[in-house]
């Protein structure tokens, strides 16, 4: 046992010197950790459209359609930009990307509106981007209802003698008070970041231990001999220190610079964490079995980000989703870290809320460090012993193989 | 005799742009296997279209005739799905703060009394705004709920003192709004996303392959060799080593296409010829891209950096989800920097909004810039070719 720990340490000693030596991967633990979030939430930090530029056409002319375009231009979703003369230049603005709406205002409306009739006006709406449409629409619908509510009340008093009184309703957001996007999405994000970079970074690792294996004879000599259990989790907890400092700042101070909802205290935040880190760290040491240099792993593993960034739920909710990407969703543990972390950070929960997130992560802390365990075991290890033999019968076999895949010889 | 120097180093370096391609199982895998299955997974993941059901619960603290009427509707809406009534406001936070829903809506008590002796009854619906797009499918739902009941309590009121239904419906609704949304009257939410996110999710492949492909070059140190094949014409090595890479890519890419206009039903509005013809010159804008980067920066760590920055972040300078209106001018000025932002916009204008071809001509010339850029540039790379340096 004792033995065992002795290992143990000396795997997390030099785990720790490789990560530092290595510039890529400091790169990717540090350097990552440290701009993806600030650029992200620089491009989403204005957080809601204002003056969505839009273009009226006034068939009518009277007092009251300039009314309805004066207090149109007057919301802060859309801005007027120009008034058309008729729906074919409007277009033609439309086409040039001049404006992203157009607000047309039939010739009868006030004669309509004062005859006691509905007065009728249409709206054309950009759908190239869905943010355009649901702030044209929100422009509009408050303009008619606080002008229809005027008339409302005019026409309905001499029948109702103050008798009855409409529902007013209220909506009240909670969690992303500001209804801002980057607040939504970002926190989302952010334990995204770290999980990717974490991956990244192990598969970094690993690509140069197999690329020192086949120069020297399929020997790493920066490995440390330690049994198995013993490398997979000496590792693990390597990264789990060399993490603390990028998850204080990811998970902690960036929603603090950019003003995102911070409801959770540092403590809770990082609490949720550690079972997190430890279980991408398992995973990482999973998948680093398909990295066979330390280049590939921006090929093998930077796309599989937008996988996991749809599978947490950010763009399309989880429970629309099918069983099958439901399951799959569960698998990966971002989507688990960043539901727990957005209920924490922007619903105010404690961790005693979110036990249902917790629990599940500690229980892929388990999954994956079987997995890992099983793949450095029965994938790795024996394929490093094939190496060594085949070395030793022909020196530059393994070198010659890289040549021959590479190039054309 | 100069054609047919030139022919002969370029079917040379074709030859071996070939080898190389079908030699490593990696480049099969990485051009054609998991980009279909990642392009198949983005539409899958959202092929029901439009967002329904949102799980929200309902606090009655009226317990009346007119709230129950109330939760009826709303039990037959489609937006929302009542998945809990609680007891009472505490009750219905704390549900929210476990997300085992994602709002509610809150009638106080007295709500029937206060409407029937006009003393400004009011209803809220907390909302959890964390979850964008259900939050807003909610708000929908919610206030159509609340304006059918004010409907019903003034229809009832009107129509005891005769009035016609036309004239209670124009005092209902004085202003009616008609809502034309050309290309997408469904409000179908994976049209958005697929035909922005998957090219933008191909294009991610195309930028790391191509990067991945010219470092392997310079780290095995078997640059040379690659421009000796093309008589140390650097434009030939280049076309020579990518083409063949081209026509994979746009093979998969009119696939995709394919997957995404005939199999998923996304907008496709124009002649499709239009699209076809596009696809290939993103594939190439994109190839030239990468290359573009690794003039910058010709060495294959910071390159493939480079590339994968861009291909990640383009998902969010393109302005796909927040306007480029909207957005910081710098940070819209970026998304101009990439092939991806072209695409888009031609698609939207192309597929989308079927409009004149006349009006995307830019977007066409400038995917073909970006293939023409990195040849002018590619004497840096030569540099780095002759004197292979590599830093891991």
């Amino acid at each position: 046992m004792r033995q065992w720990f002795l290992e143990m340490y000396r795997v997390w000693w030099r785990e720790f010197r490789l990560v530092l030596r290595d510039e890529g991967v400091v790169i990717f633990f540090f350097g990552v950790c440290a701009v993806y979030p600030i650029l992200y939430s620089l491009i989403y930090n204005t957080e809601v459209e204002r003056d969505e530029p839009i273009v009226v056409v006034d068939d009518c002319r009277s007092q009251l359609s300039r009314r309805l375009a004066r207090n149109l231009d007057a919301t802060p979703e859309v801005k007027i930009v120009s008034y058309a003369a008729n729906m074919q230049e409007a277009r033609e603005l439309m086409h040039r990307k001049k404006c992203y709406g157009v607000v047309y205002i039939p010739r009868d409306f006030d004669m309509d509106v004062n005859r006691g009739e509905q007065g009728h006006v249409s709206v054309y709406s950009d759908m190239s981007v869905m943010f355009r449409y649901k702030n044209m629409l929100m422009a509009i619908t408050n303009v008619t209802q606080a002008m229809g509510g005027e008339l409302q009340s005019q026409r309905l008093a001499p029948f109702t003698y103050g008798g009855v009184e409409l529902i007013e309703s209220r909506q009240v957001p909670i969690g992303n008070t500001g209804m801002g996007l980057a607040s939504a999405v970002l926190l989302f994000i952010l334990p995204l970041v770290i999980q990717q970079s974490m991956l990244l970074g192990i598969g970094m690792l690993h690509g140069g231990s197999i690329e020192r294996r086949r120069r020297n004879r399929g020997y790493d000599p920066m490995e440390e001999p330690a049994c198995v259990s013993a490398t997979v989790i000496g590792k693990m907890l390597c990264h789990q220190i060399v993490y603390v400092a990028p998850v204080v700042y990811v998970l902690h101070f960036t929603p603090m610079m950019f003003d995102f909802p911070q409801n959770s205290n540092l403590l809770h935040s990082v609490a949720l964490a550690v079972p997190f880190i430890i279980a991408v760290s398992f995973m990482g040491q999973t998948l680093q079995a398909v990295v066979n240099e330390r280049e590939s792993v921006f090929l093998l593993f930077a796309f599989t980000s937008v996988i996991f960034v749809f599978l947490v739920g950010v763009s399309w909710p989880r429970y629309e989703m099918s069983r099958f990407w439901y399951t799959v969703g569960d698998c990966v543990p971002s989507t688990w870290m960043s539901n727990g972390y957005v209920l924490m950070q922007s619903g105010g929960a404690t961790l005693s809320q979110i036990v249902h997130p917790y629990c599940m992560l500690w229980l892929q802390c388990g999954v994956f460090f079987v997995l890992a365990y099983a793949v450095e075991r029965f994938v790795s290890r024996p394929r490093y012993r094939s190496w060594q033999r085949k070395a030793a019968a022909d020196a530059d076999s393994l070198q010659r193989f890289d040549i021959i895949k590479n190039g054309v010889g | 005799m100069l054609q047919g120097m030139v022919k002969f180093y370029f079917v040379e370096s074709f030859k071996r742009g070939m080898v190389q391609m079908v030699r490593r199982p990696m480049y099969i895998l990485m051009m054609v296997i998991i980009p279909l299955l990642g392009c198949f997974t983005l539409m899958d993941l959202m092929k029901a279209g439009t967002i329904r059901r949102v799980p929200v619960g309902v606090v009655d603290m009226d317990d009346s005739e007119l709230s129950h009427r109330l939760l009826r509707t709303m039990d037959a809406f489609q937006q929302v799905n009542i998945k809990h009534q609680y007891k009472d406001f505490k009750e219905a936070k704390l549900a929210v703060q476990c997300g085992d829903i994602l709002g509610f809506y809150y009638i106080p008590e007295d709500l029937e009394k206060r409407t029937l002796s006009a003393r400004g009854p009011v209803v809220s619906f907390y909302i959890n705004y964390s979850y964008f797009a259900p939050a807003s499918m909610q708000y929908k739902g919610f206030k159509t709920i609340s304006l059918l009941t004010n409907a019903g309590i003034v229809q009832t009121t009107l129509r005891t003192v005769g009035l016609p239904s036309q004239a209670i419906m124009a005092t209902m609704q004085p202003y009616n709004t008609h809502q034309h949304m050309p290309a997408n009257p469904w409000l179908n939410y994976n049209y958005y996303l697929s035909t922005s996110f998957v090219p933008c999710f191909f294009a991610l492949f195309i930028l790391l392959l191509t990067a991945f492909s010219l470092g392997t070059e310079l780290k095995s140190g078997l640059c040379r060799q690659w421009l000796a094949v093309a008589g140390d014409n650097m434009v030939l090595a280049l076309t020579g080593k990518l083409i063949p890479q081209t026509v994979v890519f746009t093979s998969v890419g009119w696939f995709i296409q394919w997957l995404m206009y005939c199999v998923y039903d996304l907008p496709l509005n124009c002649n499709p010829l239009h699209m076809l013809v596009a696809m290939p010159m993103f594939v190439m804008a994109n190839q030239g891209f990468a290359v573009l980067m690794f003039c910058v920066t010709p060495n294959f760590r910071f390159g493939s950096t480079l590339c994968t920055l861009m291909g990640m972040l383009s998902f969010s300078f393109c302005a796909f989800s927040l306007p480029e209106e909207a957005m910081y001018p710098w940070v819209a000025a970026i998304g101009y920097l990439v092939p991806m932002k072209y695409y888009f916009l031609l698609s939207v204008d192309q597929a989308v909004n079927g409009i004149d071809l006349y009006y995307s001509r830019l977007y066409y010339a400038a995917l073909v810039g970006f293939v023409v850029l990195p040849l002018v540039l590619s004497w840096r790379i030569k540099r780095e070719c002759l004197n292979p340096i590599y830093v891991p």
